[in-house]
């Protein structure tokens, strides 16, 4: 109501009383219109909370409580103050955050547990008469009563439960399966912790307790940069968005942080006032674009290029022709660059091989412990050699010398970076370098002739080994070749001047990238001239663009390449900003135990996705790319003919990646026989092994005894976002509908994989069970067996931190979960105990054996320094040396509930740590016992119980050095005992703090510096990577201790990456004939970047999100494609390939480069898709059209940085590489006509 | 107790067993009830019928399909008024305080606008109050109608019988408004694609029109709109 007939517009009476001298005035009308502003903002109370979705913002809300129900949110505007010169946070959010409340009540919300029709009427039948085991293990036994649920997966029927049967059913398959096949063949699917820590560790608790396999997320998302572990041993670590303010330059590659990062964009105008330059460089007319001073538009796939121009112009001017002082001392004391090569003759030509270490010298410098494992430089001051101070070798077995002091044996050493000069080297050789340019296929090709190994000169010094006489030259010198860079040696593929076209020369890049050579030279000039002005302040914002092709690596090292040479990381406003997925979890410490029940047993048992995917899944049976296609003209012999699952198979064999299931037998089984045998776990695993009465599962992923049972998905829309090869994921680990048009290798009759067991037909519906949790209808949830429904994010407790910024901040319960949901710490508390209950009958306390490969930051990652494989007799099988480890861990499955609530002794007795350092956390354990209280009785007797999520909480904050000063000085302390320098003032002066849940309740909080990350929070600087390995001199945790631009793995070598360089997309061979039709004329590459108006797929379903994009799936293309298909804007198009089929709307616009489309991931398939004329069924998602290939060189380990770690290092899902068929569709089919009502994603 | 209202409540709620052995009691309540029609009465039958012998487990299927995961025939209330807009949440508290005010706490997990609870509590007010109630929502009721109408869902029956009872003939604007806009019929393209529509951007003379795709998008932001599958 207007209210306006009661207000006067244009008459004031004069009689209304005045008072305060005529200031106040009594007024005589109808004042109800103010009610409406008062009913508007009336509430109970307000609480702060955020949302935990996989966006990184980690943004502080007021969300609004009246009579128990949310009625609005707000920006909270509380942020802890940042310091003079620096702009506040605030204010963080986005649309996205703001609709929430919204969709808190959607009709789309999950209301109770929902199990598939099918099965709840056969398990009620069952139960009658039968236990919960017994019933369940009927029901797997009867393949007609299997298949009457699995296969109709994807197509409704799903009814209510109560919680008790929903989780008795979950319960006694996960003991059923464990009895039966073994714990590892429970599976569990969650990302991002740090969105919401506690959800997570509930899940992965329960897992971990059960012996389930906990799985990565961050290798699979394809936002794992496996060139950051390479180059700097740790997973990603990055400036915090303020930091961008501090920034001179700022080049923003293939991010488009307006869009994506709208949080954090206000920094990015900020710095724009404060006078910082800007170049942006994408294909398209992105948001960003808009911003930069300059846009480079590239061409897609082919930013490696453009990075090796830049780094061309950047050594020619301030390496070569003139050396800044700052870079050069830079590099010396914090890059690879003065470490040694040695180079390898092969067929008469001369390669680069490994690093030279101190063990091949006689007298091995002096070097008892590790010398295998110390890299060795020429120290200008005495000329001879040394084995300089921070390597790999230092840091194991031996304490003090493990820092970047510029010192060798204890004495000052200054090392040289080149031998350039003629009294500095003994001869000039020609050297071969890989080149991959001439290989791209016809969308990337520039009529590229050259050979593909090309030969420059380099300087080197021959030098006694104990094998002989080798020569060797410095990273440097080789860096420089390897970049075309005509340094006065002759010789060919070298250039003097940027206009020629030599691999390397900005006039070479443009041809490939369509970016002028002019502006190249431009951009790389003012780069390196800002960051020798400014000791390193230029900054590289980069995203997931670059990292999702097949070649991310060739990307990602040439930005870093870029940001060494001139001395930017480590420096604040400078350095390397990858922001994909949010990794940082930043109590990370003090969250691990809990998360892992590191407290009740160890290790728990990790699989990284993409390989666990790739084979269960099945899409290795459609594998097109061979190793030859990427496989180096220089690799050395060897047996490198096989298929990508075989290198996988090998690594998981060598103990370089994590298996799942990890043995064909089941490990309870196993562990009974070696007790029997009377011999200790890893030496009857070992002997039975190699005798091959043991089979590791990874050699038969499709052998029943092999699949994964059961499946958790969890805070994750896996089928609906993340799973690449959605119709196999479909076809093969559900077994129902699917859209899958190619056919597999044995019906292709091309080469089948030498170490995988091939079976003619591909298995269909491995998983026995499929349970989502979820607080919405996700396309996940659709395709499960069982639906629980979670609280969300304003009706639970839990913590939530960002890459973003420094703060810790919590989610609460600002009302009480809707409908019938529970939080997922309640609702695997709840599965706990009842696994507890129903268990017993088959599983009592029990030895498992659990597989573990060498990992990174302990002794162990220093292996294998050569590559031998057990099998094939190069080497002997030893469990965690030459093998994964087996490990005898015992599991108390009369008691996971009460193991779930409680902390175990573990803690006590073998303290805490992270990341190679451990210290003592007795002190810290007692403290929760007075803070939680404690487990009277029972078998966990003594322990401090964790019930509620705000004890779990409390145990992560207690724990953390992050949150907990005492523990951050012990950190500290731990890390300078190796370091040999005291690094504890860096936490000492917050020793008493300790921060808990109440306190980020009240105001997010600032965390402590702890050697876990190697950036620090203080009022000098903001957050920055690399920042303690500058300025505290701890090494980075690699090979040479550097920053190590060089690769000198076998793997490497043999894939051509020891050094950066350009690697054009592969092809994936998806455009078959068979698949397409006549007419079919647009094949365009296929994009998928991160959208405005969602996260993912979440609030992709939200009305009002759905108002402001076009209201449903859509792909975007540029006029010119549109026009030669016949399309215009709106019109519905397909896309396919072999993969499958998608449908959409067509965006038809200028922004968009020739030759691409671009599909905002992830538009569930539940919303406003139609029918696919191509598979006859409902269109897919954007991963219907792409499949996972794997990378052998992300499968390396047991090789110091690239050791494995979960979510650190191992195979990434890629699919940028990807091409579909774009068409005009002729009918819209809705696929709605069916008499009875069914579920849309069928 | 009307007990016509409370007959409602129950067949709206998810079946259950115990629903279905209560079945012939409720089937007789409405049945006798003179309010309705003799038409009304009939055509409720079938869906009595169903409740009372269906296999459950089909009856609890379709229950799931049609109003837990449809959101078009969503029983809150608010979800076609409101939808996905800020004013929900302060309509559901106007609506609790509206149950505490009558002597009620609600002890449900079912948010305050789920049409059972709703109809629960106007069976223990005056019939002229509920009448006064119902008919606020006749046009939300006639919508349901003719959705499950088309669905040829014997639900149908259940919400044209509440409009008899609301005594109210549904303002047809709104009826048409919600028929028309939100619900966009999946096999209703030329409604779909009017969803979809952008309007055109045209260079005028006058330079400061304001951009009509701006324009659009706020008047949607009322009204959002509706996703065509559920």
């Amino acid at each position: 109501m207007s209210h306006l007939l009661d207000r006067l517009n244009f008459l004031q009476s004069n009689e209304l009383e005045q008072f305060s001298n005529g200031h106040g005035q009594v007024t005589r009308e109808s004042r109800d219109w103010e009610d409406t502003y008062r009913n508007r903002w009336r509430h109970d109370k307000i609480v702060r909370s955020t949302h935990g979705v996989n966006c990184t913002g980690s943004c502080s809300w007021k969300i609004y409580v009246k009579s128990g129900i949310v009625t609005w949110e707000t920006q909270q505007t509380d942020y802890p103050r940042t310091r003079p010169d620096l702009p506040n946070h605030e204010p963080r959010g986005c649309a996205r955050g703001a609709s929430y409340s919204w969709y808190l009540y959607s009709a789309n919300r999950v209301k109770n547990p929902l199990v598939r029709g099918r099965l709840m009427k056969i398990w009620r039948k069952m139960r009658e008469s039968l236990s919960p085991i017994e019933a369940w293990t009927k029901l797997q036994s009867d393949p007609i009563l299997r298949a009457s649920y699995v296969e109709t997966r994807g197509k409704g029927g799903f009814v209510r439960a109560t919680w008790d049967e929903a989780t008795e059913i979950t319960a006694a398959a996960n003991a059923y399966t464990a009895k039966t096949y073994g714990p590892d063949r429970i599976f569990g699917f969650s990302p991002i912790p740090a969105m919401s820590m506690i959800s997570y560790a509930a899940g992965s608790r329960y897992l971990s307790l059960m012996g389930g396999v906990c799985m990565s997320f961050y290798d699979w998302y394809c936002d794992l940069p496996p060139a950051s572990p390479m180059t700097w041993g740790e997973q990603t670590d990055v400036p915090e968005s303020a930091d961008w303010y501090n920034a001179g330059y700022l080049l923003l590659w293939g991010s488009n942080v307006p869009q994506t990062r709208t949080p954090d964009a206000h920094f990015y105008t900020e710095a724009r006032y404060r006078g910082t330059k800007s170049a942006v460089i994408c294909p398209d007319y992105s948001e960003a674009a808009k911003f930069g001073d300059v846009w480079l538009n590239v061409k897609q796939g082919t930013d490696a290029a453009l990075a090796m121009a830049f780094g061309h112009v950047i050594l020619r001017e301030f390496h070569l022709d003139r050396q800044a002082p700052y870079f050069e001392e830079y590099c010396r004391k914090y890059s690879d660059f003065p470490m040694l090569v040695k180079l390898e003759e092969k067929d008469g030509k001369m390669i680069p091989g490994r690093f030279l270490r101190a063990d091949d010298l006689d007298g091995k410098l002096g070097e008892e412990n590790n010398p295998e494992w110390k890299t060795v430089a020429f120290d200008e001051a005495s000329g001879g050699l040394v084995a300089p101070n921070g390597s790999i070798g230092y840091r194991w077995g031996e304490d003090g010398e493990w820092n970047l002091e510029e010192k060798a044996a204890g004495t000052e050493t200054r090392l040289r970076m080149s031998q350039v000069l003629d009294e500095d080297h003994d001869d000039v050789v020609g050297v071969d370098f890989p080149y991959f340019g001439a290989d791209a296929t016809e969308q990337f090709s520039t009529g590229d002739k050259r050979p593909n190994v090309l030969t420059k000169n380099v300087p080197v010094k021959r030098i006694k080994t104990a094998e002989g006489e080798v020569a060797v030259a410095t990273v440097f010198d080789l860096f420089c070749a390897n970049y075309g860079l005509d340094r006065g040696l002759g010789g060919d593929w070298v250039a003097k001047d940027y206009g020629e076209d030599i691999p390397g020369t900005p006039k070479w890049a443009e041809k490939i990238t369509g970016v002028s050579a002019d502006r190249i030279t431009h951009v790389a000039r003012e780069f390196a001239q800002n960051a020798e002005k400014t000791n390193g302040k230029s900054m590289i914002i980069i995203g997931a663009a670059m990292n999702h092709w097949y070649h991310m690596d060739m990307n990602y090292r040439g930005v870093i390449n870029m940001l060494v040479m001139c001395g930017c990381v480590g420096q604040s406003g400078g350095g390397w900003a990858h922001y994909v997925g949010q990794e940082k979890l930043r109590p990370q410490t003090g969250w691990l135990p809990l998360a892992f029940a590191l407290d009740w047993s160890r290790p728990p048992r990790h699989m990284n996705s993409t390989s666990a995917w790739y084979a269960h899944t099945d899409q290795w049976r459609y594998e097109t790319l061979t190793a030859g296609e990427i496989l180096s003209p220089t690799a050395p012999e060897g047996d490198w003919d096989i298929s990508m699952i075989d290198y996988n198979i090998r690594a998981e064999r060598m103990g370089w990646l994590p298996s799942a299931p990890q043995l064909k037998t089941n490990p309870l089984e196993v562990a009974k026989q070696a007790k029997a045998a009377g011999k200790e776990v890893p030496q009857y695993v070992a002997e039975q092994l190699k005798s091959g009465d043991l089979e590791m599962s990874c050699e038969d992923p499709d052998a029943p005894e092999n699949w994964p049972r059961n499946l958790f998905v969890w805070r994750s829309n896996l089928l609906g976002s993340s799973g690449k090869g959605h119709e196999y994921f479909l076809k093969h680990l559900l077994g129902t509908d699917h859209g899958v048009m190619g056919r597999d290798l044995g019906e292709e009759g091309a080469q089948l994989p030498k170490e995988a067991k091939w079976h003619d037909e591909g298995p269909r519906g491995k998983l026995d069970l499929l349970v989502t949790i979820d607080f919405r209808m996700s396309t996940t949830a659709v395709y499960s067996d069982i639906v629980l429904p979670t609280a969300s994010w304003y009706e639970k407790n839990d913590l939530n931190t960002s890459d973003m910024h420094p703060f810790i901040h919590p989610l609460q319960a600002a009302v009480d979960p809707a409908y019938e949901s529970k939080s997922d710490w309640e609702i695997f508390k709840s599965l706990a105990y009842k696994v507890q209950e129903v268990a017993p009958e088959i599983l009592g306390q029990e030895t498992d054996i659990v597989a573990l490969p060498i990992l990174h930051d302990t002794p162990g990652e220093l292996a294998q320094d050569q590559v031998r494989d057990w099998k094939k007799g190069e080497c002997d099988l030893i469990p965690g040396k030459t093998a994964p480890n087996y490990i005898a861990v015992e599991r108390d499955y009369t008691a996971i509930g009460d193991r779930f609530t409680a902390l175990g002794p573990l803690l006590d007795k073998l303290g805490n740590g992270g990341k190679g350092i451990s210290w003592n956390t007795e002190h810290e354990v007692q403290h929760l016992r007075d803070l939680n209280g404690v487990w009277e009785d029972g078998p966990t007797k003594g322990c401090a119980r964790i019930v509620s999520d705000i004890d779990a909480t409390e145990v992560v904050l207690m724990l953390a050095p992050e949150t907990n000063g005492e523990v951050a000085v012990k950190a500290w302390e731990a890390l300078s005992k190796a370091t040999g320098r005291d690094h504890t003032h860096l936490a000492l002066p917050k020793e008493d703090e300790k921060i808990r849940f109440r306190d980020i309740a009240a105001q997010p909080r600032k965390i402590i510096s702890s050697p876990t990350w190697s950036g620090l929070e203080s009022e000098k600087v903001c957050y920055n990577a690399g920042y303690t390995n500058v300025h505290e001199l701890i090494p980075w945790r690699t090979l040479t201790g550097r920053q190590q631009l060089y690769q000198d793995h076998l793997w490497m070598l043999a894939f051509g990456e020891g050094f950066m360089s350009y690697r054009p997309p592969v092809d994936l061979k998806t455009i078959t004939e068979a698949v397409q039709d006549e007419g079919d004329t647009l094949t365009l590459n296929f994009i998928t970047p991160h959208q405005k108006w969602g996260i993912h797929s979440t609030y992709s379903d939200n009305l009002l999100m759905l108002t402001l994009n076009r209201g449903g799936p859509v792909i975007w293309i540029s006029e010119n494609d549109a026009k030669k298909a016949g399309i215009e804007d709106n019109d519905w198009v397909e896309l396919y390939n072999v993969n499958g089929a998608l449908t959409a709307r067509a965006v038809v616009s200028q922004r968009m480069k020739d030759g691409t489309t671009f599909m905002y991931h992830a538009q569930e398939k539940i919303v406003n898709t139609p029918g696919s004329e191509k598979t006859g069924l409902r269109g897919g998602i954007h991963n219907s059209v792409t499949r996972a290939t794997l990378k052998p060189t992300h499968m390396i380990g047991g090789y110091a940085q690239q050791s494995y770690g979960f979510n650190y290092y191992g195979t990434v899902g890629a699919n940028r590489d990807e091409f579909v068929i774009v068409k005009k569709m002729k009918k819209v089919d809705w696929l709605d006509q069916e008499a009875t009502p069914k579920e849309a994603a069928e | 107790m009307d007990r016509s209202m409370k007959a409602i409540s129950l067949v709206l709620s998810y079946p259950t067993r115990e629903l279905q052995a209560a079945m012939p009691e409720i089937g007789a309540v409405l049945a006798s009830d003179t309010r309705l029609t003799a038409a009304a009465r009939r055509t409720l039958r079938p869906l009595v019928d169903e409740l009372a012998s269906r296999d459950i487990y089909d009856l609890e299927e379709q229950y799931v399909m049609l109003f837990d995961r449809s959101r078009t025939l969503s029983l809150n209330l608010f979800e076609h008024v409101h939808g996905e807009s800020r004013d929900r949440g302060g309509a559901m508290v106007s609506l609790l305080e509206t149950y505490r005010d009558g002597g009620f706490e609600p002890v449900t997990s079912e948010l305050p606008d789920h049409l059972p609870v709703l109809l629960e509590f106007l069976s223990t007010r005056p019939f002229v109050e509920a009448q006064e109630t119902l008919a606020d929502a006749a046009h939300i009721f006639e919508a349901l109608n003719a959705r499950l109408v088309r669905r040829e869902s014997p639900y149908a029956a259940v919400f044209a019988a509440l409009l008899q009872l609301s005594g109210a003939k549904a303002n047809r604007e709104a009826v048409a408004e919600l028929l028309d806009q939100p619900e966009t019929d999946p096999n209703d393209l030329e409604a779909l694609d009017a969803v979809w529509e952008e309007s055109e951007v045209r260079f005028g003379p006058d330079p400061n029109a304001g951009c009509p795709v701006t324009r659009d998008m706020l008047a949607r932001m009322d009204e959002p709109i509706r996703p065509a599958a559920e």
